[in-house]
């Protein structure tokens, strides 16, 4: 365990448990969750949708209460209201008063945090600049487009310079130029000192920016560290790509490839370990063919992410859509008679 | 400073929102309209005159408590804007306090604008304006703060339209809580559980009757420093009406304290 003091986030053994009443139907969203986020540091939470990142968040930011454990912002129970001094929040697709311009709403939330007047406007100014929102300082929030509010909902969070910053999606509904902005705020936070903390479906992101990761199935943490540690490099599968091979391909490849194929006028081997790509590669030389290419492919977030998470099967296409991850979870697990 | 934060922000919606305006056009309407009605009358023009202005500025004050209270913390949550608010180092009870003090501010605004009009309006058609209506007036904005109380507390533990319904009946019962109690006392022989009932029910609902003098305020027109009733009973409405919003407002702290969004 890492030394408390140095610890941005910790959370021991919390649980979460919704509708707890004597005749309902509860959910476990939550279970024994201990996390341990390094002051500093970008730390990227993901989950199939339903697996407990948002509730994790509402309990670090004092909107929910866990029904067990214990949550602490440097040091500061996660219910006492001195712990949210040191925190900013942005909520998944933030929404803000319809009738506030840009301006008034940042002036808002900098009152809310304990700014003073020069302090809000200087800082609500440069914020507004820099997120390419100054035209628009002036307009209400009803006339702002989805990647406008969410550009607006992070200049909120970080307008008081909390040293923790808490992000739930940040990434959700933005374009590939905003996706890339959000980027270079949580990277710029993370050099001027400031932890992130952020929840995604967007692993590339995650690979790119991220220290250290958690990964949620099923409210239980089933992998959590550096992203270093976690990726190892070890070699999944290989890509071979050889010409001189005739349409039929090679008989001796098919018991040793997990795939291949001719595209008509490489033939294409594709096998699950290097000792098996040194084969195959012998094998094509043995029948006339030339190597052209051959790849060896890591394990990348996403191959990470299904292997931790199980989430090959049905629920793995709609984990990181639309659609309900419930289903990976059993009944047994998400659903308890009181 | 968060809760004068919340306060102001709470006032700033309410006086961009249309409600506000349409009630405002219509308490303006009614007493206008009551020099009109005085003239159909037989006699005493000024009395009906006052009497209606004086009502109408009851009703809708009302109005804007309820109808603009009671969807107050259920739209934050609705919408979701009471993420970003409890996130910052606010205080459930800030925000609960912030709320109730930005729609009393928004009602005492709406009758403070239906009063000049109607004092104007008494002064234009030489009618008496006297000390007494400002007593009524005074606890008409008391009244009003026990029902925002009551607005509060119901939009914090349900969905608007049920707010809406549970304080306009509180609004109306707590009108009758004097002929309640009356009632109470002439079944306390033959039917004593209907007295205890009908008591136990004075002692829950707002004793909004306390507020009404508007009827000694049409009567007060002899002299215009008349008073409508002696200042020590006005002192002992006015408190009874704090205790009671301070008790609602911690009701609905109560409620609000441990919910989870």
């Amino acid at each position: 365990m890492a030394n408390t003091s140095e610890l941005a986030i910790r959370t021991r053994n919390v649980g979460m448990i919704y509708n707890p009443g004597l005749f309902a139907r509860r959910k476990v969203a939550l279970r024994d969750l201990n996390l341990e986020v390094p002051r500093g540091s970008i730390f990227g939470y993901l989950g199939q949708n339903g697996a407990g990142k948002t509730t994790t968040i509402k309990i670090l930011a004092g909107l929910q209460f866990a029904t067990s454990g214990q949550a602490w912002i440097f040091g500061l129970d996660t219910r006492d209201s001195r712990a949210r001094r040191a925190l900013g929040f942005m909520p998944e697709n933030p929404y803000f008063y319809e009738y506030l311009t840009a301006e008034e709403m940042l002036d808002f939330y900098g009152k809310l945090s304990g700014m003073d007047r020069p302090t809000r406007r200087k800082c609500a100014g440069a914020l507004l600049s820099q997120f390419g929102l100054a035209h628009a300082r002036h307009v209400p929030m009803r006339e702002y487009s989805k990647g406008m509010r969410q550009r607006l909902g992070l200049a909120q969070a970080i307008m008081h310079k909390p040293p923790l910053v808490v992000l739930d999606e940040p990434m959700s509904g933005l374009d590939p130029l905003g996706r890339r902005d959000v980027r270079n705020v949580i990277l710029s936070l993370r050099d001027a000192g400031q932890t992130v903390f952020f929840s995604t479906h967007i692993l590339s992101d995650v690979e790119d920016i991220c220290d250290r990761v958690c990964v949620l199935n099923q409210g239980r943490a089933v992998a959590e560290g550096p992203i270093g540690s976690l990726l190892t490099g070890k070699v999944i599968e290989v890509a071979l790509s050889a010409s001189g091979i005739p349409a039929e391909g090679v008989p001796e490849l098919k018991p040793l490839a997990v795939r291949t194929w001719h595209d008509g006028v490489l033939y294409h081997v594709l096998v699950d370990s290097e000792a098996k790509a040194q084969t195959a590669k012998g094998l094509l030389e043995r029948a006339g063919g030339t190597l052209r290419s051959m790849q060896p492919h890591t394990e990348s977030m996403e191959e990470y992410f299904v292997r931790v998470t199980g989430a090959a099967g049905a629920g793995a296409g709609d984990s990181f859509g639309s659609g309900p991850a419930e289903t990976a979870q059993t009944p047994q697990e998400t659903e308890v008679r009181a | 400073m968060i809760v004068a934060a919340i306060a102001l922000n709470t006032f700033r919606e309410a006086v961009r929102d249309k409600i506000l305006y349409v009630l405002l056009a219509f308490g303006t309407l009614m007493i206008l309209v009551s020099r009109a009605i005085g003239w159909v009358s037989f006699g005493g023009e000024d009395k009906i005159m006052t009497d209606i202005g004086l009502t109408a500025i009851w009703m809708f004050s009302g109005m804007v408590s309820i109808f603009v209270g009671t969807g107050l913390i259920y739209k934050e949550i609705d919408k979701r804007t009471i993420y970003t608010i409890l996130a910052k180092p606010a205080e459930r009870w800030h925000f609960l306090l912030g709320k109730y003090l930005g729609l009393a501010l928004t009602t005492l605004v709406n009758l403070l604008v239906l009063a000049a009009i109607f004092v104007g309006y008494l002064w234009l058609c030489r009618a008496p304006v006297t000390l007494a209506l400002g007593e009524a007036l005074w606890l008409t904005f008391v009244e009003m703060l026990v029902v925002t109380a009551v607005a509060i507390f119901f939009s914090s533990a349900s969905t608007p339209i049920l707010s809406a319904i549970f304080t306009t009946i509180v609004f109306f019962a707590g009108q009758l809580t004097k002929w309640v109690v009356d009632l109470g006392a002439v079944l306390k022989d033959s039917h004593p559980w209907a007295g205890k009932v009908l008591y136990a029910l004075y002692l829950v609902f707002p004793n909004l009757h306390n507020f009404n003098i508007r009827r000694e305020a049409v009567l007060a027109t002899q002299d215009r420093l008349q008073m409508a009733i002696p200042a020590n009973e006005l002192v002992a409405c006015t408190v009874y009406g704090l205790a009671y919003t301070a008790a609602l407002l911690l009701a609905a702290h109560l409620v609000f304290r441990r919910r989870n969004f």
